[in-house]
């Protein structure tokens, strides 16, 4: 009987458990959903803006995405930044003085005397050469100017009436780090010959006086005997034949704390620059600091840093955000992934709380910051890949703020509850012409090329008109823009005529043929970028309007830059730059920098061009630099060298109620408006922006 | 039986040698390198570049590669390229949040599956087994995205139902039953989708299953001895069909800790299968090894298990 019973028992119970399992696990997901249908979201005083990708580190010395530079945006500050018009202003650091530090050398300390006593008689207006002061010590007359640049320093020398000794400087690159050989070297020669010495790792820097030939064949011997001919670089750099130093001084505020409270000093800011030039740390910000001799910290409010040589986009170089030396300072570098990048601590107005790895960053309000009390409790940075997702988090208010494709702003364009932010943005799209294939080097084939598309159509229907045609290698906003650069205008009769002057001639199938050989060319770009494979497309097709055949092939990223761009194998390119503020484009156009895997990738040379790239670069007068940087885009958007598209506007939505800023004005007064875009960005007063339903906060 | 499950245990080790030799091989000769500072940045020097490169042993030939990360792995040291954190700390970090989901889908999968498949059998060639079996057609064809978007659109357009993340953010539960019911909708939600394919799958499987053991001479006797149809079905019928099933487990377990690349996007899951992902498109060498390796070891182990279950629910297999 037993058996039995069991028997008729497990029947209905594996029945039911057939059924039962999926409909339990229904019916707890139906409560789920009707729960959670119920929650209402506080957000509370915080803002929640949501972005596709996710930060990769939170140091700010080592990151190079946008999302973690958003994050460590507020929680780190530089030494200096740029304000709501884009200008330079003080940001760590209170005030800061530019002057420019200029040794002569001369045969023996009687003949400094004499130069210097020539100076005092001969200067009348120190003023006008921004002459400060000048002392004697030894054989050398040093001059302190307080403008940076290398011509008031010529104009005093030739008040001396005595020739001084000719200052030459080898630059020196070898396989292995090298500051004790070179070191050994100066110590070698006659110490009174040598008189600086500069290197970092495998980058180094002799300067001495006099001969060239002979020093430099005896430093190359010397080399070589410890690292071998292969690897090894002696270059002279081209100088003014005295030493022409740039020092800039910060005095930093007095009451800045880092957000553990530890006093921020200048010895924060060494550190920084320490950590920066240390291959462990592979900062990608580097090459900013590669021509700065020394940062000195005469004290704990003061720091001076000299210059190697006449360098102006160095104040740029100090909106770096400054890490705190005594969290990191002894800490080696390969630490630092383990801590302090995904916790760290900074000055800014936020201070870090909480990193869900792919999920979201929150950032909470410093209590104790040092330009006032923040508005908001916290801002929580999340990240959703998925565009569309992004889209409905934002429209369902679970994010406030999206930075959004220029087709889906369309749709924000009309509604009253969206502010719309548009931002000419610092980048532009363009096609590089290889220059090294034959078909490309005729100029009037790329002005031909260049009035054979529509640009117009292109900005209308692919960036659904937010953008303006590109002019070259500025955009619009930079302060040295050259307005005066005509766009070449789209006319297919104009192409048309500069191919059949140039020997190309349509063919039987319509395609243009010189010397047997049809203009048929492949244009290349990376997968997953919408607006590029675009531009390629209406590129084809204009193209084949004028008889030139053009293939499109599209490769994921990683191989297209590995297999073509980087080795100059490609035909024609689409691609972008995102620039900086900086005027600096040597990297970009100088034609040492077309070898492959640097960024010269279509080939470009010209000797006019090259003389301007480098002489931009140290020089500090402000109409000077919009001169030459104009001269400079003229010159390349002539040369057609790309043909250059458009410069697309950033777009962005935000809720229209969710927000408003106050922030303080002049003599002490506050500042109550909406969300502004401003030069810098919407987000440049982001400590100051308040939720309306927490206004009593904000005012108090 | 304990001889058996050492043998093949060695055997796995063997394998697993050389999986992690292809997998390195596959992913190190895809063209492209790891360049972990975005788009041709101009601000990187040769310098950094030269540092990078040998921090990761990217100087070195593959062979050395190999065996660098193979020890780096071993020893726990192994870090990733993209943010210098510890592989295995980064794919630990994700499996609470991957296993959930993936035990979800699991759950549903086979639940329904059974539940399905078994309804079918039981009228199979009438109309509920035709209705039930297109359904299934039709849910393998579904592809998943689509699914999720029109899901997304119409939950958060229709309902204002956060369908985002692990769980609601900015909420504050006032009690724990509410906060895992939140957290059980953030898991289910993308698991149902996961589970589409699932269901279709085990439940053409069970009812196939199912009705080639009911063709079998012993059920012809439980009938003709005057057995009641459910017990003929559910007692003698079903216990010999479960073995798709052991199968389905076996091949699921490496799905445990594989990722649903789409699927997490698209709902902000953070799930392995993005971790994964990001790690190709950044050519992150050591995650894309450990993760090939550790999700290796589990096929490896999901089978042997399933090898080992079978013997159990089966006394008609018997492991030598």
């Amino acid at each position: 009987m037993g058996f039995l019973t069991e028997k008729i028992r497990i029947v209905p119970r594996l029945r039911t458990l057939i059924v039962g399992i999926p409909l339990l696990l229904a019916a707890v997901t139906a409560l789920a959903l009707w729960t959670v249908s119920r929650v209402t979201v506080d957000k509370k005083n915080e803002m929640y803006i949501g972005s596709i990708g996710e930060p990769g580190t939170l140091n700010p010395v080592q990151a190079a995405d946008s999302a973690s530079g958003s994050v460590t945006g507020v929680i780190f500050n530089g030494l200096l930044k740029y304000n709501a018009g884009l200008e330079i202003v003080g940001d760590l650091a209170a005030e800061w003085d530019l002057s420019q530090r200029s040794t002569f050398f001369f045969d023996s300390a009687e003949e400094a005397i004499l130069a210097a006593a020539n100076l005092e008689a001969g200067v009348m207006d120190r003023e006008e050469l921004h002459l400060r002061r000048y002392a004697v010590e030894g054989n050398r007359l040093e001059l302190e100017l307080s403008l940076p640049g290398v011509d008031d320093s010529e104009k005093l020398a030739t008040k001396f009436g005595v020739t001084p000794l000719t200052v030459r400087t080898l630059s020196v690159m070898a396989p292995k780090p090298l500051s004790d050989a070179l070191t050994l070297f100066a110590a070698k020669e006659s110490t009174a010959r040598v008189v600086r010495v500069w290197s970092n790792g495998n980058l180094g820097e002799l300067v001495f006086l006099g001969d060239d030939e002979a020093t430099r064949e005896r430093l190359r011997v010397w080399l070589a005997e410890r690292f071998g001919e292969e690897g090894l670089r002696i270059e002279p750099v081209q100088g003014p034949g005295f030493l022409a130093e740039p020092v800039v001084v910060f005095r930093l505020h007095d009451d800045v704390r880092w957000h553990d409270g530890a006093p921020f000093t200048s010895r924060d800011v060494k550190f920084t620059y320490e950590a920066i030039m240390d291959d462990r740390v592979a900062s990608p910000r580097k090459p900013d600091y590669e021509l700065v001799l020394s940062v000195e910290t005469p004290d704990a409010r003061r720091v001076r840093v000299v210059y190697r040589r006449p360098f102006s986009p160095a104040l740029e170089s100090w909106m770096m955000s400054v890490l705190p030396a005594h969290l990191l300072a002894g800490v080696p570098p390969d630490q630092w992934p383990l801590t302090f990048n995904r916790k760290p601590v900074g000055t800014g107005p936020f201070k870090f709380a909480e990193w869900k790895t792919n999920q979201f960053v929150r950032v909470a309000r410093n209590e104790d910051y040092f330009k006032g009390l923040p508005h908001l409790d916290g801002i929580v940075f999340r990240t959703l890949p998925d565009p569309l997702t992004l889209r409905l988090a934002f429209e369902t208010r679970q994010v406030d703020f999206w930075s959004a494709d220029p087709w889906a702003v369309g749709s924000f364009r009309a509604d009253e509850r969206f502010t719309l932010f548009t931002s000419p943005s610092n980048s532009y799209n363009y096609v590089g012409w290889n220059l090294r294939r034959p078909m490309f080097q005729d100029l009037r084939v790329r002005r031909a090329l260049a009035h054979a598309v529509n640009i117009d159509q292109m900005i209308r229907y692919i960036l659904y008109g937010y953008g303006t045609q590109s002019t070259g290698i500025f955009t619009p906003e930079m302060w040295f823009f050259n307005p005066r650069v005509r766009p070449l205008a789209y006319d297919p009769e104009s192409a048309r005529q500069l191919l059949d002057e140039a020997g190309w001639v349509p063919g039987k199938d319509g395609i243009r043929v010189k010397d047997g050989q049809r203009f048929a060319f492949t244009l290349i770009t990376n997968n997953g970028n919408v607006i590029r494979s675009d531009i390629a497309t209406l590129v084809q097709e204009n193209l084949r309007a004028v008889g030139i055949e053009v293939t499109v092939e599209m490769y994921e990223w990683a191989v297209f830059l590995k297999r073509f761009v980087n080795q100059g194998e490609f035909d024609a390119v689409v691609l972008g730059w995102a620039l900086g503020q900086g005027f600096d484009q040597f990297q970009i156009w100088h034609s040492s920098q077309a070898e492959p895997e640097r960024l010269n990738m279509v080939g470009y040379q010209s000797k006019e061009a090259d003389r301007l790239l480098e002489s931009v670069r140290e020089e500090f007068d402000r109409d000077e630099i919009i001169r030459q940087c104009g001269e400079l885009q003229q010159l390349i958007y002539d040369d057609q060298p790309y043909l250059f598209l458009f410069v697309p506007e950033g777009t962005s939505v935000m809720w229209k109620d969710a927000f408003r800023v106050k922030r303080p004005g002049p003599d002490g007064t506050w500042i109550d408006e909406p969300v502004k875009m401003t030069k810098a960005g919407w987000s440049h007063y982001l400590e100051w922006f308040y939720r309306p339903e927490y206004a009593t906060e904000a005012s108090e | 039986m304990t001889v058996f499950i050492i043998r093949r245990l060695l055997a796995s080790i063997v394998l697993l040698f050389f999986i992690s030799l292809i997998s390195f091989f596959i992913i190190t000769l895809t063209p492209g390198s790891p360049y972990p500072w975005g788009e041709l940045n101009p601000k990187v020097s040769e310098d950094v570049k030269r540092v990078f490169r040998e921090k990761f042993h990217l100087d070195k030939p593959l062979h050395e590669q190999y065996g660098f990360i193979m020890r780096d792995l071993f020893t726990g040291e192994l870090r990733s390229i993209k943010d210098e954190r510890p592989v295995l700390a980064k794919i630990a970090e994700r499996l609470p949040a991957t296993l959930a989901l993936n035990l979800g889908a699991l759950a549903l999968s086979l639940s329904f599956g059974l539940l399905l498949g078994v309804y079918g059998a039981r009228h199979a060639g009438r109309p509920p087994d035709v209705i039930t079996s297109i359904l299934a057609f039709v849910f393998i064809a579904l592809p998943g995205f689509w699914v999720s978007y029109l899901l997304a659109i119409g939950l958060v357009n229709y309902g204002a139902v956060p369908i985002l993340g692990t769980h609601t953010i900015g909420v504050t539960f006032s009690n724990g039953l509410e906060a895992f019911l939140d957290r059980w909708w953030h898991v289910m939600l993308p698991a149902s989708i996961l589970a589409i394919g699932g269901v279709a799958v085990q439940s053409r499987f069970i009812r196939a299953s199912m009705i080639e053991t009911l063709r079998e001479d012993y059920i012809r006797t439980a009938r003709a001895k005057g057995l009641d149809e459910n017990a003929v079905f559910y007692r003698h019928a079903l216990r010999n069909s479960v073995r798709p099933l052991i199968t389905g487990i076996g091949m699921l377990l490496p799905a445990l800790i594989g990722g649903a690349v789409i699927i997490e996007n698209i709902f902000a899951y953070p799930g392995m299968g993005r971790l994964g992902y990001e790690a190709v498109l950044e050519r992150d060498y050591p995650t894309l090894v450990a993760l090939n390796f550790v999700t290796a070891a589990l096929v490896l182990f999901g089978n042997l298990l399933a090898d080992v279950l079978y013997a159990v629910v089966d006394p008609r297999v018997r492991l030598e």
